[in-house]
């Protein structure tokens, strides 16, 4: 079934960046026709090094390209890489919502569709209407990007690699790979299912390489898996052949056992009495209407919900990043008007923590900066406004030890870690800071299993000091490990409230 | 490993290493042309062109920084030094608390629009210059004024070292503006603000204060510059400094603080203000007309703002 010449080899690939991080070691890997193979790893373990190289991004120190069996060079940007058969399709979005579906299927490509500057929009728009009904797109050619649902837009991204593929190295030939860095990120649990099946039919029309962190796809939907520690290739399986399970695939990729598990069994303990945060009748116009709770000292609750419940929603009123229209916000007693803004809210107590690192780090500063501008009370010389260098590098390094932050020094530009290193760093000036209501939203999105129990722990640690938190996610393991008490969320409505135990009975029937 | 070291680190400093070479170039340019540049009296002139300059690009600094506009920074000057000439006969040195006072308070307003009521930046403070014009041209009726007070005139004009005391005023404020951006939370805040407002406002800056506070301050710079430029010149009208406000964007531009915002600094703005403010002694000392020195300025500055953006991590500019 399988062509015993590989349509691309890389053998021997490595990069060392800025001379003191060795991203890539010596590593080879081999993608054959028609199938899905899986490249999975901690963050800076050297999978997105990898990938770049492959998709022409820059080329390594040193390594062989094999091409069908032929040695070429390595591609210089991503244009070659396409015309050599390997696009990419990037974890963030890179949909550009205002244009039509068929106008962002050619972009980039108009000129194989125009004559004296005039588009040949009819003859876009048949081949665009084709490859929708050859992949069971469901949408028009002319609706708008943003119309789609992300898992839509998703498939249209990854229709677009293949057209891409089509257009500039071959219409017939399937002997191309298209690399998905972690597809399902911003996906909900259905949408996941429904692009991997989508998958698994392109499978005839080309190779995919799958980037992800979600070890369950990996398992289910890959022939094959690779595996990077530390930028060594430490694993490779066939899933065809190898029984593996989860927690073997943990162990290959963190290099010790499993310990999430344990902590789900602390829940419940530590809450105190005294009432931190009330929400009562809390309503905002077509997000979320009457949800009332209390959060006490040390609790953690979960905000659980479908996508538009009106869970993300509820937790950025909190954090004071939206507005309410109806009913009362108290924190600590004091009550918190709506408009206010996050920095007010902070004095009061509240900080708030998204994973996703862009809306929280500042990238072109450097590691110290980023934890410092949250902990400023901390390495001021009082009583004056000053900022005391050796405070502020001492700080620095005591997060960067507790959460093995892996960079030359505190004084990294925070653009040049990995997703999983940002995330910690993002985390770690919370934890430094320690505020008395601590909100989560999607805490470990698009991270690895070693940097999430990384974060679970940190978490856990402030929770049984007395910090609150309030959680929202996409991933039910993350409430039933974390939370004491889940909120269900309907449309906009609380359904009804479950304690850890009574969630996880929910969750698994 | 040692090589790709130092070029990741020349990298940064690109910037300053640019304009040093620039500054280096011009001035010895200047001075095989004309061997008196660089004598005690073309001294005193480049010092007396930089230094008025120096703090008012100090204060526009701070607000680019923060990825904002200031472009009433010119207009404010004038007032300043507008006021002080009108009044000092009236209520004696009490017009420069009064001058100060009152740019203060247009900065106050410029922050105020922006920060508050969510008017571009480069709006409302084109809006507020026009005021700050209209109110210097009601008050001076367009007339040349001069100033006869001593000790007035004392503060930019007395010789210490050989050098006129304005170049002392302009040191001290490049010096302390250095300090506030590097030592304190306000400095780091504004930093914050221009590489990621969102961010900035989560980590707890309050983004509205900090936005006002900065333009107040450039405010104050503008006004504290056209005071020492007033005692200086010792007279003018509305027409003076008519055409500084592109080579004083171009000075903060030139030193290496990007208009992006997060970036750069006041300590990069010293050169920018030698590069510029020395281009333009040197061709007023040659005679060169106006004409080609606002050429020779405009190429300098998209110049250095070429030769100094960092291409590898600025994405798509707008």
């Amino acid at each position: 079934m399988k062509d015993n010449v590989p349509i691309i080899e890389l053998k021997n690939v490595s990069k060392t960046f800025g001379g003191v991080v060795r991203a890539l070691d010596s590593v080879s890997i081999a993608i054959y026709k028609n199938e899905v193979v899986g490249v999975v790893g901690e963050n800076g373990a050297g999978k997105s090094t990898l990938m770049k190289i492959l998709a022409g991004v820059f080329p390594p120190d040193s390594g062989e390209w094999y091409y069908t069996g032929q040695k070429l060079t390595f591609p210089k940007n991503p244009k070659e890489a396409v015309e050599r058969g390997v696009a990419i399709v990037y974890q963030e979005k890179g949909v550009v919502p205002a244009l039509k579906v068929y106008q962002y299927l050619f972009l980039g490509h108009e000129d194989k569709y125009s004559e004296f500057f005039r588009l040949k929009t009819n003859e876009m728009k048949k081949y665009a209407d084709e490859m929708l009904k050859e992949f069971h797109i469901d949408c028009d050619i002319e609706n708008f990007m943003y119309e789609l649902s992300p898992s839509t837009q998703k498939m249209i991204e990854i229709a677009k690699a293949i057209l891409s593929l089509r257009l500039e190295y071959g219409s017939d030939n399937t002997a191309s790979v298209v690399i998905l860095d972690e597809p399902t990120a911003p996906l909900t649990v259905e949408e996941r299912q429904d692009l991997f099946n989508y998958i698994l039919k392109m499978k005839k029309a080309t190779s995919f390489v799958l980037v992800s962190h979600i070890m369950h796809e990996v398992l289910e939907f890959t022939d094959r898996v690779y595996v990077l520690r530390d930028g060594k290739l430490v694993a490779h399986y066939n899933l065809s052949e190898d029984k593996i399970t989860e927690n073997d695939l943990f162990k290959a990729i963190v290099g010790k056992e499993f310990v999430e598990e344990l902590h789900a069994t602390q829940t419940g303990r530590n809450v105190g009495d005294e009432v931190v945060l009330v929400a009562k009748n809390l309503t905002k116009k077509g997000s979320y209407y009457d949800v009332s709770f209390e959060l006490r000292k040390g609790e953690c609750i979960g905000i659980f919900g479908p996508a538009g419940s009106g869970k993300s929603e509820i937790i950025k009123t909190i954090a004071g990043i939206l507005h309410f229209d109806k009913g009362v916000l108290a924190v600590k007693g004091e009550e918190a008007k709506s408009g206010e803004l996050p920095h007010v809210r902070l004095t009061k107590g509240v900080g708030y923590f998204c994973g996703r690192t862009e809306e929280q780090l500042f990238f072109n500063w450097s590691v110290r900066k980023n934890i410092s501008i949250v902990n400023m009370e901390k390495i001021l010389r009082k009583p004056l406004p000053v900022i005391n260098f050796n405070t502020e590098k001492q700080v620095t390094e005591k997060i960067m030890q507790k959460f093995r932050i892996k960079t030359p020094s505190v004084d990294t530009d925070c653009q040049s870690l990995s997703g999983g290193n940002k995330q910690k760093l993002s985390v770690g000036r919370w934890f430094e800071r320690r505020p008395d209501i601590l909100l989560l939203e999607d805490p470990t999105i698009g991270i690895d299993v070693g940097a999430r129990e990384d974060i679970y722990e940190a978490v856990l640690e402030m929770k049984n000091e007395g910090v609150s938190m309030v959680l929202v996610s996409d991933d039910p393991k993350e409430y039933s490990t974390l939370c004491d008490k889940i909120i269900f969320m309907k449309s906009g409505r609380v359904e009804k409230v479950l304690n850890a135990l009574e969630f996880k009975e929910a969750i698994v029937t | 490993m040692v090589r790709s070291t130092i070029f990741r680190g020349s990298q940064q400093n690109m910037a300053t290493i640019v304009s040093v070479i620039a500054a280096i170039a011009i001035i010895s340019t200047f001075q095989i042309i004309n061997p008196s540049f660089l004598s005690p009296q073309g001294r005193i002139s480049l010092v007396y062109a930089m230094s008025y300059f120096l703090i008012a690009a100090c204060g526009l600094t701070m607000v680019i920084m923060m990825g904002s506009f200031d472009f009433s920074v010119v207009s404010l000057l004038k007032l300043a030094a507008l006021i002080c000439v009108l009044y000092i006969d009236d209520i004696g040195l009490l017009v420069i608390p009064l001058a100060l006072l009152v740019c203060t308070g247009f900065g106050f307003i410029n922050g105020l629009l922006f920060a508050r009521f969510k008017v571009p930046s480069f709006l409302a403070t084109l809006g507020m210059s026009l005021v700050a014009e209209g109110l210097a041209l009601y008050l001076s009726k367009g007339f040349l004024y001069m100033i006869t007070n001593r000790t007035f005139r004392a503060l930019s004009v007395t010789f210490i070292g050989g050098l006129p005391s304005i170049f002392y005023w302009g040191l001290g404020v490049w010096a302390v503006s250095i300090f506030v951006a590097f030592y304190t939370p306000f400095g780091r805040h504004l930093y914050a603000i221009g590489g990621n407002p969102t961010a900035a406002s989560l980590c707890g800056v309050d983004v509205v204060k900090t936005r006002i506070n900065a333009f107040m301050l450039s405010g104050f710079l503008a006004g504290l510059a056209g005071v020492l430029y007033m005692a200086q010149f010792g007279g003018g009208s509305i027409e003076m400094g008519a055409d500084m406000s592109i080579p004083l964007f171009a000075s903060v531009v030139a030193g290496g603080t990007s208009l992006a915002g997060g970036t750069g600094g006041p300590h990069r703005t010293l050169l920018g203000v030698i590069l510029i403010t020395w281009t333009q002694a040197g061709m007023s000392m040659l005679a060169m007309g106006n004409d080609r020195q606002l050429v020779i300025f405009a190429l300098i500055a998209i110049g250095m703002s070429v030769l100094t953006t960092n291409r590898k991590s600025a994405s798509i500019v707008k």
